[in-house]
């Protein structure tokens, strides 16, 4: 497929203008990103027709040029976020469903990592993909893995001092950066797993379109891996209430409200090892 | 702050763990400066361990030199990002492209759009190279671009525009020889004489990757992928550059569809010996 280098011919002629025919830098760059954002390209809506060397290549294909590669980059961008939500739908139909997206969601920085949040509620509303009805929730979750990914450490904290503390119900414990909850009446956290690279192929999940019981979920960063886990509704309340800022004390209550029999004793000595909890603050009684 | 030398390679995330693990030798990594804005990211804590055996260098693509919002708050913002990131990793050589992706603060295109080469592009892009060097206090390299498209205005030849940007700011040039490639096809220009025009001492840094071809209404198109192996026709003109601009530190470059770490070892020794091979050609 490689082709020689060409031999050396007369370098093109500089095409001089006219200045009153020169179209202004920031308004040619204006009309470019316009026409890219146009959705389909128009050879008689193009605003940079009259501003491109069309001679060989319609100004319509060679624009189509830049929005295509604009379109995969921010694609491939969506790829590496949400991977079990292509998984899931195929990779052509992941492609075709981010262009619609792209096109109502233009990024507006160049840190890619901020693009997508409103991924989980566009596939909620696509037409083509409604009937799917889990997947708003799964990419909540591939959002959330994401962040989490990003987060900053937690402080070390010196869990010694805890003893020391003068009414440990009045105690706000504080959650690690990463952490992050998700609820979901679909067993989001089985179909993540099971659309994981590692997860052999032949592995098969049941589940109805409602289940009796939701599932409660916490992710957080422990080292260079981002933990999936799948915890009670007790130990979910309990971590939204520490992540509100609520004290010790409130934050049994919320759980227990959620959880018959809750035992808060084994979640706080769970959350404290794996680090989901990351430290304390002498808190200050609040009325609710 | 180590030289860079030799050839190096873009740094991808599927490669990370083989590089902590069996320390391949290669000479340096170039990475994406975007991708590790967040200091704390696992990715970060992967680049954090890989810098302690490799010399880095830090490749931007959304500096947008190229655009005319000169004082825009969106690119201000990602130069303040770049700064963090560049004072977190200390990278031997910081570069991004002579293209744009911002307009107006409005919308931001992730990609490496063409300007016109006209005077008042000259002005504009002379001056966002000035401040960002202001801004990160040392001398960046700029990319030569692949393109598809040229503008009716304009007035000044690429590779003048380009000696001219170096002259004029003290910037580097990162010689992409599959971008002159892939150019130099699309607008049937002369590959040899563009590497002919630029100024040997302002060249720092070459990049080589791999294009594929489009067929758009029905005449072939390069695009520039960096997803597939060198060309043998952008090893020739490589060839040519060693022979001009010197041992120049060389990227094997390759972003999409990323392959097992030893194909681009492979690329690598090819960069090698077409250096040894001149080296040795200018000795004799």
């Amino acid at each position: 497929m490689s082709k020689p280098i060409k031999p050396i011919k007369p370098i093109k002629p500089i095409q001089l203008s006219q200045p009153s025919q020169v179209t202004t830098l920031a308004q040619l760059q204006r009309n470019f990103i316009s026409d890219c954002l146009s959705g389909k390209l128009r050879q008689d809506h193009n605003l940079l027709t009259k501003n491109i060397d069309s001679s060989i290549i319609s100004a319509q294909g060679l624009m189509g040029i830049y929005q295509n590669s604009a379109i995969a980059n921010i694609t491939h961008s969506l790829i590496l976020t949400y991977p079990v939500i292509e998984k899931l739908v195929g990779e052509a139909f992941f492609s075709a469903m981010c262009r619609e997206y792209i096109f109502l969601t233009w990024p507006q920085s160049g840190n890619m990592d901020d693009y997508g949040v409103e991924f989980s509620e566009f596939l909620a509303e696509f037409e083509h993909a409604k009937h799917l009805i889990y997947l708003k929730d799964v990419a909540r979750l591939e959002w959330a893995f994401h962040q989490s990914s990003l987060a900053e450490d937690a402080p070390i904290t010196d869990w010694s001092t805890l003893a020391q503390a003068s009414d440990i119900l009045q105690l706000k414990f504080l959650v690690a950066p990463s952490l992050s909850l998700i609820s979901s009446t679909f067993p989001i956290d089985k179909i993540w797993h099971l659309n994981q690279d590692n997860t052999p192929l032949d592995t098969e999940i049941e589940f109805a379109d409602e289940q009796d019981n939701d599932t409660f979920i916490v992710l957080f960063r422990q080292q260079l891996k981002t933990v999936v886990l799948p915890i009670t509704a007790g130990d979910f309340a309990l971590l939204n209430a520490f992540d509100n800022g609520e004290t010790f004390e409130k934050s049994i209550v919320i759980a227990s409200a959620k959880q018959a029999g809750f035992s808060v004793d084994d979640s706080l000595k769970k959350f404290i090892e794996l680090g989901i909890i990351s430290g304390f603050v002498e808190g200050i009684a609040t009325s609710s | 702050m180590e030289k860079i030398k030799g050839v190096g390679l873009g740094l991808r995330h599927r490669h990370f763990q083989e590089f902590i693990e069996n320390k391949p030798d290669v000479s340096w990594l170039e990475v994406h400066t975007e991708n590790f804005f967040s200091q704390h990211s696992t990715s970060s804590k992967y680049l954090a361990k890989i810098r302690q055996d490799y010399p880095i260098s830090a490749h931007c693509v959304g500096l947008s030199l190229g655009s005319a919002s000169v004082a825009c708050p969106v690119r201000e913002k990602h130069l303040q990002q770049i700064k963090k990131t560049i004072d977190w990793l200390q990278p031997s050589m910081v570069s991004d492209h002579l293209s744009w992706s911002a307009s107006d603060g409005v919308h931001y295109l992730p990609d490496l759009l063409p300007i016109p080469y006209t005077e008042e592009a000259f002005e504009v892009v002379t001056k966002n190279i000035n401040h960002v060097q202001d801004v990160l206090q040392r001398q960046i390299l700029v990319e030569n671009p692949s393109s598809y498209l040229s503008f009716n205005d304009s007035t000044i030849l690429e590779w003048d525009f380009l000696a001219e940007l170096s002259k004029t700011t003290g910037c580097g040039l990162l010689l992409d020889v599959n971008n002159i490639y892939v150019s130099a096809f699309n607008h049937n220009f002369d590959a040899l004489a563009y590497l002919e025009s630029l100024p040997v001492e302002a060249v720092k840094e070459i990049h080589l990757a791999g294009y594929s071809i489009d067929i758009i209404e029905g005449k072939e198109v390069y695009i520039d992928t960096h997803g597939q192996k060198v060309y043998d026709g952008v090893w020739q003109l490589y060839e040519k550059a060693i022979k001009r601009f010197g041992e120049v530190p060389t990227l094997i470059e390759w972003d999409t569809d990323v392959p097992e770490l030893s194909v681009l070892l492979t690329e690598k020794e090819k960069a090698e010996a077409i250096i040894a091979k001149v080296l040795n050609e200018q000795v004799a």
